[in-house]
């Protein structure tokens, strides 16, 4: 005779417990609290993607001045938001630090997260 | 009707549909589970739904295999979490009473003879009896799922048992 023998008259009496139990309610939570994590994701996913892109745009300038010339006022726009950012972080270096840790947190979460 | 692997299957691609359908065949189980390891207390179904959403930000780890067990153990692993968290605020609280866990719901009247009775057992045969009789895992998966050696899950199985039968033959003849 099998363990799980001695004692399946208990485990029917738990399995009408849990039977007793089940609601719907609470798969639409889970459900919820699932696809809530997923919309964060997305828009996490989503600022991180533009601050990579506006970080790749704003190096274009230096990468593409010499050789192809770009429009002089979307050059001086891009060299006018550089030199913001950099006065921004010179007036008070803790915004470079609290930069970073946002931009490693969210780069953080991108990762760990599942798509 | 589809199988619980092919449904995680389709969770770990991301359809959070068959995942609801997992949650739906498996919340009895899991519910039934937490609220037996914390004996009824109050974060049962907290560590329930901790359980899923774990359960879907790791679907793709699970290789086959006993889905119930999968999520059972998830569960423990849950309960543990919070057992743990629950230890930590005691020590903080130095007023605090001092109790194992929290079994504030423990001693109501209302419950039922066989959550009552479990409730009488020791921790250890209560995790055992939990998820070998309960949520029906077998020796081996406990083992797995607590990390305990087999030998032990089966002692406190065997035990656990009869003193649940005690237990719940007392309550009747009460």
């Amino acid at each position: 005779m099998r363990d799980e023998d001695t004692y399946a008259d208990l485990t029917a009496l738990f399995t009408a417990e849990d039977r007793e139990h089940e609601a719907k309610p609470f798969v639409d939570q889970v459900i919820g609290r699932i696809r809530a994590q997923a919309r964060i994701r997305k828009l996490l996913l989503a600022v991180t993607g533009l601050g990579g892109a506006l970080l790749a745009a704003s190096q274009l300038p230096t990468l593409l001045a010499d050789s192809v010339g770009l429009d002089a006022a979307l050059t001086t726009s891009i060299i006018q938001a550089q030199a913001d950012a950099g006065a921004l972080a010179n007036a008070n270096p803790l915004w470079l630090g609290i930069g970073a840790v946002v931009m490693l947190s969210l780069v953080a979460v991108a990762a760990m997260e599942r798509t | 009707m589809r199988t619980d692997p092919d449904l995680a299957a389709d969770a770990a691609r991301g359809n959070d549909s068959a995942f609801a359908e997992l949650v739906r065949r498996h919340q009895a189980r899991v519910r039934g589970m937490s609220r037996r390891l914390t004996a009824a207390g109050g974060d049962a179904d907290d560590i329930a739904q901790a359980t899923f959403v774990t359960a879907w930000q790791k679907i793709g780890t699970y290789a086959g295999g006993t889905f119930a067990a999968w999520i059972c153990t998830i569960c423990y692993r849950e309960f543990l979490q919070v057992r743990r968290r629950q230890r930590q605020e005691i020590e903080f609280d130095e007023t605090a009473e001092i109790i194992p866990f929290d079994r504030s719901m423990a001693d109501t009247g209302d419950k039922l003879d066989l959550s009552r009775a479990l409730a009488k057992l020791p921790e250890a045969q209560r995790i055992c009896v939990t998820l070998c009789v309960a949520a029906s895992l077998s020796h081996r998966e406990a083992a797995e799922a607590t990390g305990w050696p087999l030998g032990t899950i089966k002692s406190h199985v065997t035990r656990g048992v009869a003193a649940l039968r005690k237990h719940l033959a007392a309550d009747q003849v009460a």
